[in-house]
This record gives C-alpha cells, sequence and structure tokens, in this order.
C-alpha cells in the first residue's frame, strides 16, 4: 500500500555548493571520492595529545563555522543561477547544526548572510537531530515543494570538527584506533570526523524550467523512520533502516530492482555497519548482489549534522558525472556484510536511481532517492 | 493554519500540582536536567492517551528546543578545554538530543520519524512553538507516521539574569484533524 500522498510537484535540485577537506567546490570532492583519496590527517586545530584518536578531515583552509556555511550557500545560489535581484526574493533556508551553546548565534548569522546576500526570509529553521539532521531537512524541503507549499527551498548544513564533539566520541570509544575510516570492511575500528558546509536548492521542477535553471537530479523519494530500540545503538536488524528506504522506495513508485546505486551511512562502526548491510539486504533480496555500495564517509569522514547533505552532493555527482564513490579504507572481507562494494576507481555507471542513507543516534533514520534527470 | 487534532498534552512543572515537583532521574543521562525534563514530559504525555506502553502506530517524536541541552554543552566544554581531565563516555551519547528520544521510542515502540529542531526563539512559557505545529502537520502530511509527538524543552540558562530558573516543558501528541 502507497501510504504516502502524490507529489503535486516533482522536486529537482538545481544548485550545489560544498566545502569539505577535499577543497572547495564539487569539482574537488568528486575527485577525491571517485579516486577514494581519503582525507584524513593529523588534528592540529586544537590539541588532541590526550586522546585516542588523533586525525580527522579538515578543510584546507580553516573558517568560522557561518562563513563556510555562507560560501557554500553562494555556491549553490550561483550555480543554481538565482537572481539576487529576483522580485521573488531569495530561498528560505533549512539549516543543520550541532546543537551546543553556538546554535542559535550561528542560525542567527547565516539567516541574516543570506537574506543580505540572496535577498527572502533566511533560516526558516534549524535542524540539530544528529546525523540525520539534514537528511530530515532535505526531506521536509522535498515535501514543502512536492506539496506546492514551496517554489524553492535551500538546505545547507554544516560541521567542522572542534574540540568537544572530537572529545566525546573519543571518550564513547567511537573513533577508529587506527586513524582510518573502513566502512564494511574487516578490521574496521570505528568513525573518523570530518569538516563540511554543505548547501542544495530544492526546487518545483516547473519553475526550473521557467527559469531555464540546470536541473541536476530530482529527489525522487524520501523516507524516515525509528528503530524504536536504543538510545544510541542500532536496531541490529537494520529495521528501521530498511524501512525508511521502503518509504522512498514507496514514494518514488519504483521496485527495488531499479535502484543502481547506494552511498551508504557506513560509519565503519562494527555495530551499524553490520546492521546496515542487513537492511540492504532485507530491502534488495538478491539484487543485493549487483548493486554498487560504498561510503564516502571513508573519504570525506563524518560531517555528523552535514554528513546527510555531504553524501546527498556526493550521490547526485555519481548521477551526473557516472562515475561512482569508492569505498576507501577496505583491509578485506567481513563475512558477515555481503555487500558489492565500489573498491576500486574510477568505476563508470550509468544509475537511473541512486539512494543515500544515513542513520543517527535515537534510532533515526532517513533514504533519499535520487534520480537522473 | 495548522490542521491538527490534539489527542493528548501534558506539562512539566504540572500546572495543576499542588506543590513543586523533581524530576525523576534517567538512567544512563547524567550532567543536564534536559533529558531527564523530556523524558518525563513525553512520558506524561503518552500515558494520558495509552496508559501504559507501547503505543498503537506509527508514531512520529518531534523535540523543539531553541535553548537546547545547555548543560550537557558546558560539561562537553569545560571536559574538553582540560585535556588533563577524563571526559565522561556518558556525554558522547548525550551531546546530541536525539538520545533520549531513543529512549522514548525504545520504552513506548515509537517507531516514527525522530526529528529534532531548534526554533528561532523560544517560545512563550507553556506552550509548543508555531513552527514545530507546522513541522508535525507537514510530517503526517508527508506519510512517514500517522501521529507525532511533539516536545517543546527548554532548559534554564542558570547564569541568564533574565531566566526564573525554572526548565520548562511542554508535550503534544497530534494527529491530522
Amino acid at each position: 500500500m502507497n501510504r504516502h500522498a502524490p507529489t503535486a510537484v516533482r522536486p529537482v535540485v538545481t544548485g550545489v555548493g560544498v566545502l569539505s577537506a577535499a577543497g572547495e567546490g564539487t569539482t574537488a570532492l568528486a575527485e577525491a571520492v571517485v579516486h577514494g583519496k581519503a582525507a584524513f590527517g593529523p588534528v592540529t586545530r586544537f590539541d588532541v595529545s590526550a586522546r585516542r584518536t588523533t586525525r580527522a578531515a579538515l578543510l584546507p583552509e580553516p573558517r568560522p563555522l557561518a562563513d563556510a556555511v555562507l560560501a557554500a550557500v553562494g555556491q549553490a545560489c550561483r550555480s543554481a543561477g538565482l537572481d539576487p535581484a529576483d522580485p521573488d526574493g531569495g530561498p528560505p533556508v533549512l539549516l543543520a547544526l550541532h546543537s551546543d551553546r553556538h546554535t542559535r548565534a550561528t542560525l542567527a548569522e547565516v539567516s541574516a548572510g543570506t537574506t543580505a546576500r540572496w535577498g527572502g526570509p533566511g533560516v526558516l529553521r534549524g535542524y540539530t537531530g544528529a546525523c540525520v539532521a539534514a537528511g530530515t531537512a532535505v526531506a521536509d524541503a522535498a515535501q514543502l515543494v512536492a506539496s506546492g507549499r514551496r517554489t524553492r527551498v535551500l538546505v545547507a548544513a554544516g560541521h567542522l570538527v572542534e574540540p568537544g564533539v572530537f572529545a566525546a566520541f573519543d571518550a564513547g570509544r567511537a573513533l577508529a584506533r587506527d586513524g582510518e575510516l573502513r566502512p564494511f570492511s574487516t578490521g574496521r575500528s570505528g568513525t573518523l570526523l570530518g569538516d563540511a558546509a554543505v548547501a542544495v536548492l530544492v526546487e518545483a521542477e516547473p519553475e526550473a524550467e521557467r527559469r531555464g535553471a540546470p536541473v541536476l537530479a530530482r529527489l525522487a523519494g524520501w523516507g524516515r523512520a525509528g528503530d524504536a530500540h536504543h538510545v544510541c545503538r542500532p536496531e541490529p536488524a537494520g529495521d528501521g533502516v530498511a524501512r525508511a528506504i521502503g518509504a522512498a522506495l514507496d514514494r518514488a513508485g519504483i521496485a527495488p530492482e531499479e535502484v543502481d546505486y547506494v552511498n551508504a551511512n557506513g560509519t565503519g562502526s562494527t555495530l551499524s555497519d553490520h546492521a546496515e548491510a542487513l537492511a540492504l539486504r532485507r530491502v534488495f533480496g538478491e539484487h543485493t548482489d549487483r548493486l554498487p555500495v560504498s561510503s564516502s564517509k571513508a573519504v570525506h569522514g563524518h560531517a555528523l549534522e552535514a554528513s546527510a547533505l555531504l553524501e546527498l552532493v556526493v550521490t547526485i555527482g555519481a548521477l551526473t558525472d557516472g562515475l561512482l564513490p569508492v569505498n576507501a579504507g577496505w583491509l578485506g572481507p567481513d563475512p558477515e556484510i555481503g555487500l558489492d562494494l565500489v573498491l576500486d576507481g574510477p568505476r563508470t555507471a550509468r544509475p537511473r536511481y541512486a539512494l543515500t542513507l544515513n542513520s543517527a543516534f535515537g534510532g533515526a533514520n532517513t533514504a533519499l532517492l535520487v534520480a537522473a534527470r | 493554519m495548522t490542521a491538527l487534532r490534539i489527542l493528548a498534552e501534558a506539562a512539566w512543572p504540572d500546572p495543576e500540582a499542588r506543590g513543586p515537583e523533581q524530576l525523576p532521574p534517567l538512567p544512563g543521562f547524567s550532567a543536564s536536567s534536559f533529558n531527564p525534563l523530556v523524558a518525563e514530559t513525553a512520558e506524561r504525555c503518552l500515558r494520558a492517551r495509552h496508559g501504559d506502553a507501547p503505543a498503537p502506530g506509527r508514531t512520529a517524536l518531534l523535540l523543539a528546543s531553541a535553548s537546547g541541552d545547555l548543560a550537557t554543552a558546558r560539561a562537553i566544554e569545560e571536559a574538553a578545554a582540560d585535556t588533563a581531565r577524563r571526559m565522561p563516555p556518558l556525554l558522547f551519547f548525550q551531546s546530541n538530543p536525539n538520545a533520549v528520544l531513543g529512549h522514548i521510542a525504545a520504552r513506548w515502540g515509537l517507531t516514527g520519524p525522530v526529528v529534532a529542531i531548534c526554533p528561532d526563539r523560544p517560545p512563550p512559557p507553556g506552550r509548543v512553538p508555531q513552527d514545530a505545529l507546522d513541522l508535525a502537520e507537514l510530517l503526517l502530511a508527508d506519510g512517514d507516521a500517522d501521529q507525532v509527538l511533539v516536545i517543546a524543552a527548554e532548559q534554564a540558562e542558570q547564569t541568564d539574569e533574565d531566566a526564573d530558573g525554572t526548565d520548562r516543558a511542554v508535550a503534544l501528541l497530534v494527529t491530522t484533524a
């Protein structure tokens, strides 16, 4: 049964902007992920001498969080061909950030900067739901556009590696002991954090056509589901992930066999990677054996609240460039995983539909399904 | 206009309580009143509707907080600033607002979306921000949930002279009107 309301309008992506450890812009990011060039290095931004893990993927040129997000917003708006003088005003912004004592100040700074440069109402809302914050914001943007409530919405996200979260993740033994992020691999020992500032413009397809805007991809489906299992551990069988994927496929009205690439959550955690692999097997059945999967976190790191938007940009790049991201950091197969991982590159492909997955503390899961134009 | 039907509601502190109330401790969480505040207010709201766990159907969790978990954020900052000090491991999962939502979801069997937002300003005491109600309506229209438990929680900033020092939360269980 299709529980999801038929969409009045198809949401498309017309602009993207990104700053990551690979550098500024989508070209630098695509170059790194399709060749599997991991961007991790020693953390020099603050003292990590007392930590078990001392590596992360940092921006080549450090800058304040709001500045980085505004730079990504500028890239996205320019690439979408938005005109600051447009009488309709700039797009409203949904902004994903870590929840801390600086969140509201950053929201206000990004809001003011966006309005000053591009017009419009600025930031409507902050999303603080950990590693699905940006995925949730994209789903909301898609629904706002698909239901006709908005003609365009800019989703932005930012995460910069900082001492508090780094120390907390280190204390929680979530960071890779060997300083490498090895999704789905034998010997994986945890994740590594990464900087990212990202922006994606979601727009109603008729509006994009009217403007003559470049359509990079279509947001064909999105789904969200909770594990109802634990404060931070994933449900071991991947039930919530599977339901989120099912909702995304349901909304798009496509069969699992039509998905040609999955950008997995793949944090490098033993439990989480295993649960995600089981979820993929449950949804895709025998198609799993022919379904290329990779986690680009192995290259750009785990950008927490910004991760889903960073990985959406990577996934759109796979569609537009026809090159799949490499699952870097690989040491060898884990017999309990059983996925067709993209282990070398560049690997050429022409995906019709590609899925990007994210999961978070609290058992939150998001699935975003993008289609080639 | 928000097209929502309220199935149950609860507040902390309870406006009808006869005296001062004490938040029950939440096992596994430390250093902050924020998570016990969210958990207890959600618990009261779900009990008002369902009696005992589990709750039927697909229910989403939506936490709206302009303050966020100030005490945990401060504890993390202070522990990280002194590299000779050990970071309490519990602060790892407590470093984001999803963790307590995971506790509520696991206890009540809530399988809908798990969402945490920061509205641009705190609502008046005892109220849910309009933005959170708008988002609850969008979540229901989107089709991944049949009900949404909206929790609006604000932790008092102890150093803020304007604050009255009281943590406050409101929970509404809503569905489509």
